[in-house]
């Protein structure tokens, strides 16, 4: 088991959330934490899709033309998390359109995309 | 092949952080979220590529038309340059320290509690098994969210109306509607013509054959409604959006999405006879699921039509 195979997805996720939590930290620009709470879905997403897809070999999509199919379920990937995970993308993109037309409005109160400089003017 | 790809990813990550200029971190979301929809591929789901695929091209393009009019003079792009000097680079990177350790104490934790055994999978046997007979048509995808959970469907039609309310009434202009505005400025260009004529009813046809096969192969209702939103937005580029009336389009909406409700209730009242009425409609099986594309895709569309419709007529100002 190498390090760069399919089970170590899991560990690639959780990095890429984790990355993205230290940027939503540590950035200085607004536009850069919208797009670091994407990057975080996104982790989400695919930690859950690869607990759905434990196979051993490349899991297939679950679209099935057989009546039984006890031979190949082992192979399929399990279609709820997909199920669920394609409602949280759509949900995910509704929240961000919402704080991009946000951050507009505050760009046109403030006339600036900076955290520090946001904080001087509000206070 | 997955190995590369897990890397690419994770380098597009740090590229972001590290970026300093607003266009880059843009188009390197582009490369990640292309990247992100080639490995949902290859984990074995292809309706989430495709949403996945779809959703962030929508993204990219609000970002970079509501990032156009921040950064047009040239001394903001000026500002941000010259933020990498040597002398502050060191306390910049002190300050850092902290949140740094934060998240790599919080990563390894978060490893070290990975679970050995694969998680609990006779949900997942029990799925594949019943739901040709529960509830029919050949995708699973499509059968768990239109037959065993479609309440969270139901949800998230909601979600997306209010997403298109919350933007009219967030917003700093007053104006709903406008009869003529920015146009592309590509309009006029004769590649870009032939181009988009040869492609935009291939967009639309695939689209709607996304809707009305979601059942049968990969695809469905969200799928075809961003493919037949893709559409218009193309049309934009060669012609012109600001002779659709946009408030029709958001009444027609708000009558699909309560189409949406009447036909699950009768779904839910009338118990699994709904999902197969070949008892009263003789002629065709499925039409449950048909009937629930189709209403899905248009809501979809709609939506982000209006929300594009927004951005480009009104936030741009």
């Amino acid at each position: 088991m190498d390090i760069f195979s399919v089970e170590y997805m899991e560990i690639f996720s959780i990095a890429l959330f984790f990355l993205a939590y230290f940027g939503i930290i540590t950035s200085k620009n607004i536009i850069k934490s919208i797009i670091f709470i994407m990057l975080m879905q996104t982790a989400a997403v695919m930690f859950w899709l690869k607990l759905g897809a434990e196979t051993s070999a490349m899991p297939a999509p679950p679209i099935i033309y057989e009546a039984d199919l006890l031979e190949r379920a082992v192979f399929i990937a399990d279609p709820l998390p997909q199920a669920l995970t394609l409602t949280a993308i759509i949900i995910g993109f509704s929240v961000i359109a919402i704080i991009i037309t946000m951050l507009n409005t505050l760009y046109r109160h403030h006339r600036t995309t900076d955290w520090g400089k946001l904080e001087k003017l509000v206070q | 092949m997955t190995q590369a790809l897990l890397v690419l990813w994770i380098l597009c990550a740090i590229f972001i952080i590290l970026e300093n200029r607003i266009y880059r971190v843009i188009i390197y979301f582009g490369i990640f979220s292309l990247i992100t929809s080639l490995a949902y591929l290859l984990l074995g789901a292809p309706d989430v590529a495709m949403a996945e695929a779809a959703i962030s091209a929508f993204c990219t393009i609000f970002f970079i038309i509501c990032i156009e009019k921040y950064y047009s003079s040239r001394d903001n792009v000026k500002k941000e340059e010259e933020r990498g000097s040597k002398k502050h680079l060191f306390r910049g990177f002190v300050k850092l320290l902290p949140p740094l350790a934060l998240c790599a104490g919080l990563f390894v934790l978060f490893v070290y509690f990975i679970p050995d055994s694969p998680m609990s999978t006779y949900l997942k046997y029990q799925y594949l098994m019943r739901f040709m007979q529960d509830v029919g048509g050949e995708n699973a995808v499509t059968a768990i969210y239109l037959g065993y959970r479609v309440y969270d469907t139901l949800f998230e039609a909601l979600i997306l109306v209010i997403s298109v309310v919350a933007v009219s009434h967030m917003s700093y202009y007053e104006a709903s509607q406008v009869k003529d505005g920015k146009h592309s400025e590509i309009e006029n260009s004769g590649m870009a013509i032939f181009t988009m004529r040869l492609i935009c009813p291939i967009i639309i046809i695939f689209g709607a054959y996304l809707i009305m096969n979601g059942h049968i192969s990969a695809g469905g209702g969200f799928q075809g409604g961003l493919a037949v939103a893709t559409f218009f937005i193309c049309r934009y580029l060669i012609y012109d959006i600001y002779d659709i009336p946009v408030n029709k389009v958001i009444k027609l909406e708000e009558i699909v999405f309560i189409s949406i409700i009447i036909v699950t209730a009768f779904a839910v009242f009338l118990g699994a006879a709904a999902y197969m009425p070949t008892a009263f409609l003789p002629f065709y099986h499925n039409i449950y699921l048909i009937i629930m594309n189709v209403l899905i895709g248009m809501k979809v569309a709609c939506g982000f039509f209006v929300l594009f419709y927004r951005y480009i007529a009104i936030e741009r100002r």
